[in-house]
């Protein structure tokens, strides 16, 4: 299928760049240049090779907050290497996604402008492409999806990095707040799990190459299939209208991957011979034996997925087989989807084949769509909260101790004030908060607390409505769009 | 019998792809119209047989579809043929239905645009016709999943009650190792195309070689107009022409049947197309009318042999309505036998398929009971104090 791809902040220019390459390097054209990448610092542009100059979009370094470079005074254990963006010391909105929000806000008829290089009508959706835990790429990103949702007819997804653990708390928070805001509004959501996919070993920032490497491998196995030239006419070929109506159901999706070489030279055809004639010893194991397509599917199935999830809680699946198809057995291709069923409990499972009749390998790409049952969201969400309670409790404390109450113009200079005191709370705080919200879950304050100090960073938000109707309305919002959105592409 | 055929959806375009090439490399002259229906403009590339102009793309402007298929989803191919319900009619202006007797539609029941478009094709024929309409359905296998069955269960209805008899084939019954998916379905759709062309074309050679046994358009149909769902049996062996000699001797079901007198032959072969596959496995008692077609050289068709055919078949089916007749073929080097049981209501596949639908549609139910639940709960923190961004 056709994708126009929306890269923001560092991260996300960054994966747009490596999904453009790999769509040079494997000749599959699936954006037909529909590409675009925003970003609030110019230092990501300065790394692309296949992202043209005219498609990288600079927003909001006219904005007051925005581009006020600390230097990093005071170094914690965060704040190291990984974190290209921490917001103490990287330009852009420094990892304040309220701050990116304003800002992709505020420059809405420019992103608009942007918008116009992107034909909408040649793609058969859209995908913004985003680090969640950034400023840019969560604030920023979640504008740019509201807005395509309200201007698209097309299905808009979200391809976005969630921090690793070794990342900052504020990063898990912010990207905890991404999900929440970019799973209601987008069709789909695609996470890509850095925690799973990082080296203990090595810097973070030194791996990127590596995991947007994979991601890339992933995504255009997946919407990319059959966009190579010539196409290749295919009984079981998958068609865009399959990998949609797979995604159709929203929430969180998840991608396995296997691959295994295939003989198709005269080598094989030789072997083959020699079996037909006896001369071969071995058991016939041409790769058109159901019993390696299914092993593949299975290794797929089995693979380390992009987001770690059970694969029982998925909705949907979806198996695309990519090889030469005279070297894929067509009883393997059904049990291996029938596998899948079994596996997966769910009896939507598609499958197609993207056939590459000169291919060496066989690829089986497996898309398990939404994915409900995610320990590593759990785990984000409980890191977010903790952390989030820690500022409110910080942020009451210098309430009552400066009254700075009423404070609607809060800048990025308060905020970094507010951010380096913080600093040491982070790391015992998250701690005592969760055993305090075991113990007292209930107790008003916390929430007070919490609902109190939202408003506070969003000034303009609204979230100064009293929690529980704010919440209510978010989830109705929640459903209705949900709702729409499979109705739509159902 | 002269047809209109139809194939809507991928599997149904690839049937009557082979039907045509079939008929036309047997000297047969069955399809007078042929026409395909897709949502996906890439199958719609595949026919080698239909014409450019007798190939319609449907759905290329509604917005889940739009040239790239239904995604398996028969109320969408349901929705998008009933949308451009009038382009699907204008395309028949073509067709002089005077000049067929019957339409033939054919689809596969698990895929999306088969299942969903094929049964709205179908009412609309039975609108503008008098003509019969009869529906060509391939069952999805076991291993294709619950969503095919579903899709077939449903659509099994429509088509029954909408066509005048339903032509069943059952992709499991027909499933074999070794295949790739290069191949895909060629083996089965040959197979399949063989059977229903044998069957249909009887009695359209009208001019020449009517012996007084030749099978009629009208007793096919008369055959067939108990409507339900029909089974096809065939078999075939080889006749020793003489330039065909070479050739036919690499027929291993002739040399078996060298031996045998020529109206044991026959009968065998009868015998042998009952009891070989199917289209659609079924209990053969359970049909209420049956017909034998010969079709083959006139003077490899022995009487006695006919004769003693049809009466086993008349045990066989326990009616004694059975047709039996030639499609004499001079200058076929194969005679064959193609058996139809029409109505035949002990198909144990159709039941197992309804068993899969069912469960499958309980999953699906089950599914979207709580779906919005599910993921508004994996994005929202225990007590819900992450606010979103926007």
């Amino acid at each position: 299928m056709k994708l126009s791809l929306f890269g923001v902040g560092d991260a996300g220019t960054r994966l747009v760049d490596k999904l453009l390459r790999a769509e040079v390097e494997t000749g599959r054209n699936f954006t037909d240049g529909n590409v675009l990448a925003f970003n609030t610092a110019a230092e990501a542009f300065g790394e692309t090779d296949a992202l043209p100059e005219e498609r990288q979009i600079l927003i909001g370094d006219t904005h007051s907050a925005v581009n006020q470079y600390v230097e990093p005074a005071d170094d914690s254990p965060d704040t190291d290497t990984a974190s290209a963006t921490d917001r103490d010391r990287s330009p852009g909105v420094a990892g304040d996604p309220e701050l990116g929000a304003e800002v992709a806000d505020d420059e809405l008829p420019e992103i608009r402008r942007a918008l116009d290089l992107v034909d909408d009508t040649e793609v058969d959706a859209a995908m913004i492409v985003a680090g969640l835990g950034g400023g840019t790429g969560c604030g920023v990103g979640s504008v740019l999806l509201a807005e395509l949702k309200s201007i698209y007819e097309i299905p808009v997804y979200v391809l976005g990095a969630l921090p690793a653990a070794d990342e900052s708390d504020e990063r898990a928070h912010t990207a905890a707040r991404a999900i929440r805001t970019c799973v209601p509004l987008a069709d789909a959501v695609l996470p890509v799990d850095n925690e799973a996919w990082a080296r203990s070993t090595q810097p973070l920032t030194e791996q990127y190459d590596e995991i947007n490497e994979m991601v890339a491998t992933r995504m255009l196995s997946l919407f990319a299939a059959g966009e190579s030239e010539p196409a290749t006419v295919s009984e079981m070929r998958i068609d865009p209208a399959d990998v949609m109506r797979t995604l159709a159901v929203g929430g969180l999706s998840s991608v396995g991957h296997a691959t295994i070489e295939v003989d198709t030279s005269d080598e094989g055809l030789f072997a083959r011979l020699m079996q037909l004639l006896g001369l071969a010893e071995e058991t016939p194991d041409t790769q058109t034996d159901a019993a390696t397509i299914k092993r593949l599917v299975r290794s797929a199935l089995n693979s380390k997925l992009t987001l770690p999830c059970d694969i029982e809680s998925t909705d949907r699946v979806l198996v695309i087989l990519s090889g030469p198809p005279s070297a894929i057995s067509r009883k393997g291709f059904e049990t291996g989807r029938y596998l899948l069923e079994e596996e997966t409990g769910t009896v939507e499972v598609l499958a197609g084949d993207e056939p590459l009749p000169n291919a060496g390998e066989i690829t089986a790409t497996v898309l398990f769509s939404n994915v409900t049952d995610v320990s590593r969201v759990d785990k984000l969400q409980k890191r977010a909260v903790a952390y989030q309670r820690g500022q409110n409790d910080e942020t009451a404390v210098v309430d009552t101790a400066t009254s700075t109450d009423g404070a609607t113009t809060i800048s990025a200079d308060e905020r970094a004030t507010d951010d380096d005191s913080d600093q040491p709370f982070e790391f015992h705080e998250p701690e005592a908060q969760h055993e305090n919200g075991d113990t007292s879950g209930d107790t008003a304050n916390t929430a007070d607390n919490n609902v109190a100090g939202e408003p506070m960073a969003t000034d303009d938000s609204a979230a100064e409505t009293p929690a529980d109707a704010d919440t209510d309305l978010e989830g109705d919002d929640a459903n209705t769009a949900a709702a729409t959105s499979s109705d739509e592409h159902e | 019998m002269k047809l209109a055929t139809i194939g809507v959806g991928n599997a149904g375009s690839k049937v009557i792809d082979r039907m045509v090439e079939f008929e036309q490399a047997t000297g047969r002259d069955l399809c007078r119209h042929t026409l395909v229906i897709n949502t996906a403009r890439t199958d719609l590339a595949k026919p080698e047989h239909v014409p450019e102009d007798r190939r319609l793309l449907i759905g290329e402007t509604h917005k889940k579809a739009k040239g790239h298929g239904v995604g398996g989803d028969a109320a969408i191919g349901a929705e998008v043929a009933q949308t451009e319900i009038d382009d699907i009619r204008r395309i028949f202006d073509d067709v002089e239905i005077h000049e067929v007797d019957a339409i033939l539609v054919a689809a596969g029941l698990g895929g999306g645009t088969g299942s969903g478009a094929a049964p709205v094709v179908i009412e609309e024929l039975q609108k503008m016709y008098d003509e019969p309409v009869y529906g060509l359905g391939m069952l999805p296998g076991e291993y294709e999943g619950g969503r095919p069955a579903l899709n077939a269960a449903r659509s099994l209805q429509s088509f029954v009650n909408k066509v005048d008899n339903f032509v069943a084939f059952d992709n499991d019954a027909w499933r074999s190792r070794g295949q790739t998916i290069e191949e895909g379905y060629e083996e089965m759709n040959r197979e399949l195309a063989t059977r229903i062309v044998t069957l249909l074309a009887a009695g359209e050679v009208d001019e020449s070689e009517v012996g007084e046994n030749a099978m009629d358009s009208s007793d096919i149909m008369r055959t067939m107009e108990v409507g339900g769902v029909s089974s096809i049996g065939y078999a075939s062996t080889g006749v020793d022409t003489p330039d065909d000699g070479l050739l036919s001797r690499f027929s291993e079901e002739e040399v078996s049947n060298m031996e045998s007198t020529d109206a044991a032959k026959i009968k065998g072969l009868v015998r042998r197309a009952v009891n070989s596959r199917l289209t659609v496995p079924c209990g053969v008692a359970s049909a209420e009318r049956a017909l034998i077609i010969f079709a083959g050289p006139p003077g490899e068709i022995s009487r006695k042999g006919v004769e003693s055919a049809r009466d086993w078949l008349e045990q066989e089916t326990e009616t004694v309505d059975v047709l039996a007749g030639d499609d004499p073929r001079t200058d076929s080097d194969t005679l064959a036998a193609v058996v139809l049981l029409s109505n035949v209501t002990d198909t144990p596949r159709i039941n197992e398929i309804q068993d899969q639908a069912v469960d499958a549609q309980d999953t699906i139910q089950q599914q979207e009971a709580v779906r919005e639940e599910e993921i508004e709960s994996l994005i929202t923190d225990d007590d819900n104090d992450l606010d979103p961004i926007v």
